[in-house]
């Protein structure tokens, strides 16, 4: 072979190498595997952490069982336990762990029962003008067995 | 150029032979260690294609669907963005409309406006639509952004750049820049929660059953019993996104 075509044609042997070195180096592990992504990202969300736990995990035999019962039967079935009590996972996973005190402020019952021009009219909702005289509305309704519903 | 039989074999031997071992060698260099963590419990993403369901007709604009969101992704919760939120609509009497979302729905709404002006008024959740054909996806430079097997468009946290590319991409609005971990981010539909065989947190957080979740190939599905039955449409059907987010009493002001 002539030198000069043999000295190209090293060059381009290296510069080939070169790229596919570059190129391992670059590219992620997986990526590719199951497209244009890196597979490994979506068993990295998978392993993130649940944090809300779901109503059943209250009603278990030796935790919430009795209220868990009551709240079953009631109007507000519906409502899912950390709906008002705010997320529990850590605290199923370990009962030491607190969750944050359900909010029973007026206000926050009236997220879901003032009356606004938006609501379904079906849905059950009050004045806050004229109902309860501004009392806590715990006071004469238990949230897990509302009455009227 | 005159080569002898000998020579000409010589040569293509030592180049088969070269490029052989050469890329054993590069092989060996690419192929590094590929296990990553196994999540829990066996899944398998092939039998699953998953869809949503919003009965508008349903909401009442609690917005405890926004902030469980909230709590269960670590979106920032100070600050004005939001993976699914409630848009409050309200046709006033002079044709005039008004659209609104204060704090992605999280403290509720108030009647700003007296009910004798308002025509009609109603919430519509909203949420990434999950498209079969989505265009964040598409113009992702590093492919950072991808759609799974089961129909869930995902962020690679490690690997997205922070562009916002995608951000201006999506027709919904329903990507946001995460300001902690400084990349792209958006609407999981809870993928460590759907794969563990739980709902999405906001679908578990709402207490009317305005959203629905479920698997599109299972045909007794929850999903698939609403399809079957109710008038649906999606948002933007026009753009050709495809969502798999499906709304039931989709009013024609909304966008």
């Amino acid at each position: 072979m002539q030198p000069h075509l043999k000295r190209v044609f090293m060059l381009l042997v290296i510069a080939i190498i070169g790229f596919v070195f570059v190129r391992s180096l670059i590219v992620p592990d997986s990526f590719g595997e199951y497209g244009w992504y890196r597979a490994n990202s979506v068993n990295d969300i998978r392993n993130f952490p649940v944090k809300h736990a779901g109503s059943a995990s209250c009603g278990d035999e030796s935790c919430h069982a009795a209220i868990y019962s009551i709240w079953k039967d009631s109007g507000h079935k519906t409502v899912n336990c950390e709906t008002c009590h705010g997320a529990s996972g850590e605290h199923a996973n370990n009962i030491r762990i607190l969750p944050t005190p359900a909010n029973d402020s007026r206000d926050f019952c009236g997220l879901c029962h003032f009356k606004r021009v938006a609501r379904p009219e079906n849905f059950p909702q009050i004045d806050p003008e004229i109902h309860g005289e501004n009392l806590q509305c715990t006071y004469c309704h238990n949230p897990h067995k509302p009455w009227f519903v | 150029m005159n080569v002898s039989r000998r020579e000409f074999t010589k040569i293509g031997c030592r180049i088969i032979i070269g490029a052989a071992a050469g890329s054993a060698v590069i092989e060996s260099i690419v192929a590094k260690g590929t296990a990553s963590q196994d999540p829990p419990g066996d899944y398998d993403w092939n039998a699953h294609y998953w869809g949503y369901v919003i009965d508008t007709r349903k909401c009442i604009g609690c917005g405890r669907c926004a902030k469980a969101c909230k709590l269960e992704n670590n979106v920032p919760f100070d600050e004005p963005v939001y993976r699914t939120w409630v848009e409050r609509y309200r046709v006033l009497k002079g044709e005039d409309v008004k659209i609104d979302s204060p704090n992605g729905s999280i403290d509720g709404f108030d009647d700003d406006i007296p009910a004798e002006e308002v025509k009609k008024a109603f919430y519509v959740p909203k949420i990434c639509n999950h498209c079969d054909t989505p265009p964040c996806v598409q113009v992702c430079p590093v492919g950072a952004t991808y759609e799974t097997k089961d129909g869930v468009v995902l962020v690679d946290y490690d690997y997205c750049i922070g562009c916002r590319y995608c951000i201006q991409g999506c027709p919904y609005g329903a990507r946001y820049f995460n300001t902690e971990r400084k990349t792209a981010d958006k609407c999981t539909w809870c993928y460590h929660r759907i794969t563990r065989g739980l709902l999405p947190a906001c679908v578990q957080a709402c207490p009317v059953g305005a959203r629905v979740f479920g698997d599109l190939k299972d045909p007794e599905s929850a999903v698939n019993k609403i399809l079957d039955k109710e008038r649906i449409n999606v948002l933007k059907p026009d753009l050709g996104t495809k969502p798999k987010v499906y709304y039931v009493g989709l009013d024609r002001e909304v966008k």
